[in-house]
């Protein structure tokens, strides 16, 4: 198994918003497009997960709607907002702006 | 997102819960089967896919309370959810729901019943214009602040003073004046006022005016002013009253003003007469009959006023040193001279009271205590779910604040009643102007209380019990007793519960053995089988003193022969139900001479017959006789004490006595009897020394009378029906038995002995109550213990005295702290206490005794259900 990375505490948030910004999707969904795009290196807590959904939509950056699964079900959808949009390309900025730091600071020697 | 849809969301979340939960459930239940389904995809049986998924979710609750933590508006959320939690924990425990509401309603209740009379009576301002203007003025003798004035002395200061806006008098005391004329004759309680005693107070009638000045003086025109509810009862509320003709006393009076219903001062009053300078009711200086009222002149300080009086009285104490020499005047604001009678009585009942509430906290706070620990399972659930500590203490304190709240609305809702119950009680008339009611300070009061009573009970034994260790109590299953910390503080509660209910006690049985005491008293006459009344004689249609004495010999000799009536007597003052009326007597030679002013002694106007009829013994000499007439020597019989003090070691008989009767010179009396001592007034006084002169040579109006008979009922009516025959005009007036009399008499003393033993029983069963749930509770959680010492062979009575040792150990220590806070708190009832001290020993010991004996009860309960625990119960309840 790949090793796990521990997600830094906030960027919990940037992943899903970015999961968001290519289409709504539900929660477990959100979960496994993560570790799908990380490669499995990152692992959403699911403990984490829906409290940081709940945030989000309380924060409205994202909505939720009632929308239907890949089998028919029903089931609660998540979607970007345009505020959650601009506050995504905002943290994106801020993230590279961060890593980029990081990576500078960790490649000096 | 704008603060209006956010807050709109919070009160969606707060008030659809339900849905939201409902939401979140669905949510979590689809992410565990999605992650169930991969498993099984991925070759995992079905309970191995299910087990995998739940261990990596996690637990679904602790999901749900973090989600919970994100998503509400925190604090408010987790109110409304611990407001339902509560009423579903208090619903299915209706019993100690009713038992909390009850005991900490009525103590709430109580509370602010008392504090509502205590506001009413010693706090709110008086319902006149500019209140701290008013003052009262009372006479003092060397210093010493008494009650009446003298009407003489009054007109001085009102003349001299320019301290006073307004300065008035009036008596204290209502004197029923007889009202003929349209229909029955009517008894209409009556007063003496000096013309501004109203304006003085600024009552303004609502029909027509005050005494005029040149009505206060001698010769004036016979007017009254008359209350609106006389005006409406008797008079229709005829618009055309003001100058109608009424007769009060036979005498024609002219109406000039009605004063408003809401007007009183002590006294309930229905008509005012106009007290006349050098009138026959102003008197001498040395009667005394008038409180004095008065408003100060605008910037003129009480002290300032309280000077000037002093002066004057320094003046007239030169002027007239026979009467005025150790006499002055005192000015008090007038609320405060009002309330202070009544202080002492409010303050006691007011302290009683909140030690009720005490002892119901007490309770309750144990009661909590108890449930608490039988609800450590729960509490522990909920913390393994994720709430924190901090979470589950609030929860407690707003189950604790509801009961509070609760409470507070049942103490509410009985306070008015209560504050009915304790009115009737406690006598407040001389301030006669409490109404029952709930006022603003009041629910303020009752909000204060109830937010106390939930500090006072709830936040400790709420902390005590999210403090623990919830989930280790979880996992061990263990019957928590809620440590050793809350043992000790229940057994403290326990202790202060007993301690207070002794002081408590101690005042109730201190207050019961001086009612007792007083009821012991020896009257000095027959006061069994006496009924009394007066009678008051028009002076206008008896004028001649041989037409009175007339008058009331034939009603006397028909009273004596109606059916049933086996003796009556006539005089003017019946001991204990017609208190005053002393005055100077001594030796003729000594009046006058420096340093004696003769001895006070009460004197009383008799016909012939009247100490056989009251059963007063004749010590020596003869009874008055109706041959004592104006023409023969003026006589009098002495009371035995009198006779001592004015002729000690000598005969009395043939002596002469002079007394003082307004005169210049006193009125001389041949000493013809003496008769035994008699309680004039209150009981607490006791005998004092009395004198009697015959009616017959001094033939006043008014007569009280007293009937023997078996029958008192049937006396009534006979004695009505031969006054009827006599004169139509005449009512009998307030028909007593003497029974009612002296139970009048003592009502203060019966009604606070009656009050503060309610008290102290109501506190005496909370605390038995308290006593036995702790030990019971103690008993409950050791069942398992004491099964296996029972099936060890431990002896059942052994099991008995264990727990009754536990209980009375706790009983022990509260009456070692109570009965010294006791005989210290007597001190502040010490004025009420007749016959007894504030540390008499009997009291204590019984109330050590009392307590003792109902604790031991209430502790030989528990005791007794753990002798009969049987091992194999105790084990299966495991």
């Amino acid at each position: 198994m790949a090793p796990k990375a521990d997600l830094l505490q906030g960027s919990l948030d940037l992943l899903i918003l970015r999961t968001l910004d290519l289409e709504p999707l539900h929660g477990w969904a959100v979960s496994k497009r993560i570790q799908l795009l990380s490669r499995g290196v990152l692992e959403v807590n699911q403990g984490s997960l829906y409290p940081a959904l709940y945030r989000l939509r309380d924060r409205g950056l994202i909505e939720s709607e009632y929308g239907e699964s890949e089998e028919g079900r029903r089931v609660k959808v998540y979607a970007l907002t345009r505020k959650g949009r601009a506050a995504l390309a905002r943290e994106r900025e801020g993230w590279r702006l961060f890593s980029g730091a990081v990576n500078d600071v960790l490649a000096t020697n | 997102m704008g603060g209006w849809r956010w807050m709109k969301r919070r009160f969606q979340v707060l008030f659809n819960k339900s849905e939201a939960e409902a939401e979140l459930d669905d949510e979590l239940r689809f992410h565990l089967e999605k992650e169930i389904e991969l498993n099984l995809s991925a070759g995992m049986s079905q309970a191995e896919a299910r087990r995998r998924a739940l261990v990596a979710f996690g637990g679904v609750e602790r999901h749900k309370e973090e989600v919970r933590h994100v998503r509400g508006a925190r604090v408010l959320d987790d109110a409304v959810q611990d407001t339902r939690i509560a009423f579903r924990s208090f619903m299915k425990e209706p019993a100690f729901l009713a038992a909390v509401l009850l005991t900490l309603g009525l103590g709430i209740g109580g509370n602010v019943a008392m504090f509502g009379i205590l506001e009413a009576s010693l706090f709110r301002a008086l319902p006149y214009p500019e209140p701290d203007r008013l003052v009262m003025g009372r006479v003092t003798w060397n210093g010493q602040v008494g009650q009446t004035v003298s009407g003489p002395d009054f007109f001085d200061y009102r003349e001299r003073s320019g301290s006073f806006e307004r300065l008035a008098a009036f008596t204290p005391w209502s004197m029923p004046q007889t009202l003929t004329g349209e229909g029955e004759p009517d008894r209409v309680p009556s007063i003496f006022v000096s013309p501004g005693f109203f304006a003085a107070l600024g009552a303004v009638p609502v029909l027509g005016r005050e005494f005029a000045p040149d009505e206060g003086e001698l010769g004036g025109p016979n007017v009254v002013v008359i209350s609106e509810g006389l005006w409406e009862r008797r008079f229709g509320s005829d618009p055309d009253i003001l100058g109608r003709g009424v007769t009060f006393g036979g005498t024609p009076s002219t109406v000039v003003g009605v004063m408003p219903a809401s007007f009183r001062l002590m006294a309930d009053v229905d008509a005012w007469f106009p007290l006349q300078r050098g009138g026959a009711w102003a008197g001498g200086r040395q009667f005394h009959n008038f409180i004095l009222v008065g408003r100060l002149a605008p910037g003129v300080s009480m002290a300032q006023a309280q000077e000037d009086v002093d002066r004057i009285s320094a003046a007239l104490a030169e002027e007239y040193p026979d009467t005025n020499r150790d006499k002055g005047l005192n000015v008090a604001p007038l609320k405060e001279a009002l309330s202070q009678r009544y202080e002492t009585t409010l303050m006691v009942l007011m302290a009683a009271v909140a030690t009720l509430l005490l002892i119901a906290c007490g309770n309750v706070a144990g009661l909590l205590l108890a449930r608490g620990s039988a609800r450590r399972g729960e509490l522990a659930v909920r913390s393994v779910m994720g709430a924190g500590q901090g979470r589950l203490a609030r929860q407690l304190v707003t189950e604790n604040a509801l009961l509070a709240v609760g409470a507070g609305l049942v103490g509410v809702a009985m306070a008015t009643g209560l504050q009915r119950g304790i009115l009737s009680f406690v006598s407040l008339d001389l301030l006669g102007r409490v109404e029952p009611g709930l006022s603003g300070p009041s629910l303020g009061f009752a909000l204060g209380l109830s937010a106390l009573t939930v500090v006072a009970f709830g936040v400790i034994p709420a902390l005590r019990l999210a403090g623990g260790d919830p989930a280790a109590d979880l996992r061990s299953g263990a019957r928590a007793t809620g440590g050793r910390g809350a043992t000790r503080f229940r057994n403290g509660l326990v202790v202060a519960q007993v301690a207070l209910t002794a002081v408590l006690l101690s005042g109730a049985g201190l207050l019961l053995r001086s009612f007792s005491e007083l009821q012991g008293v020896d009257p000095g006459f027959d006061d069994a089988h006496l009924l009394t009344a007066a009678v008051q004689i028009p002076s206008a249609e008896y004028q001649e003193p041989a037409a009175r004495v007339e008058f009331f010999r034939q009603l006397s000799e028909r009273i004596a022969a109606a059916p049933g009536v086996q003796k009556v007597g006539f005089t003017t003052h019946v001991p204990i139900r017609d208190p005053g009326g002393n005055v100077r007597v001594d030796r003729p030679e000594l009046f006058g001479t420096a340093g004696v002013f003769g001895r006070l002694a009460y004197r009383r106007a008799v016909m012939p017959g009247y100490f056989d009829a009251l059963g007063i013994p004749l010590r020596a000499g003869r009874d008055v006789a109706l041959t004592d007439d104006p023409a023969a020597p003026r006589v009098i019989v002495l009371s035995q004490s009198l006779a001592e003090q004015i002729f000690p070691g000598e005969n009395p008989l043939g002596r002469t006595v002079g007394v003082d009767q307004g005169g210049s010179e006193p009125a001389t009396f041949e000493v013809v009897g003496v008769v035994g001592d008699v309680v004039p007034s209150h009981p607490a006084e006791g005998m004092e020394a009395a004198m009697y002169v015959p009616y017959s040579q001094s033939a006043g109006s008014r007569m009280s009378l007293a009937v023997r008979a078996t029958d008192l009922a049937a006396a009534a009516t006979a004695v009505r029906g031969v006054l009827r025959e006599m004169d139509p005009d005449i009512p009998l007036a307030e028909a007593a038995t003497m029974d009612e009399v002296e139970s009048r008499v003592v009502a203060d003393q019966r009604s606070m002995a009656a009050v503060l033993s309610a008290f102290a029983a109501v506190a005496l069963l909370l605390a038995a109550v308290g006593l036995y749930g702790v030990l019971a509770y103690q008993v409950s959680r050791r069942l398992h213990e004491i099964g296996i010492r029972m099936a060890l062979g431990a002896d059942a009575g052994r099991m008995v005295s264990s727990v009754v040792r536990g209980g009375m150990t706790l009983v022990v220590v509260g009456l070692l702290v109570g009965l010294p806070v006791s005989y210290f708190a007597a001190r502040l009832i010490r004025e009420m206490l007749f016959g007894v001290g504030t540390g008499d020993p009997l009291t204590y010991a019984g109330v050590a005794v009392f307590l003792g004996g109902v604790a031991a009860l209430a502790c030989a309960l528990p005791g007794f259900r753990a002798s009969r625990v049987d091992p194999a119960v105790a084990f299966r309840e495991e």
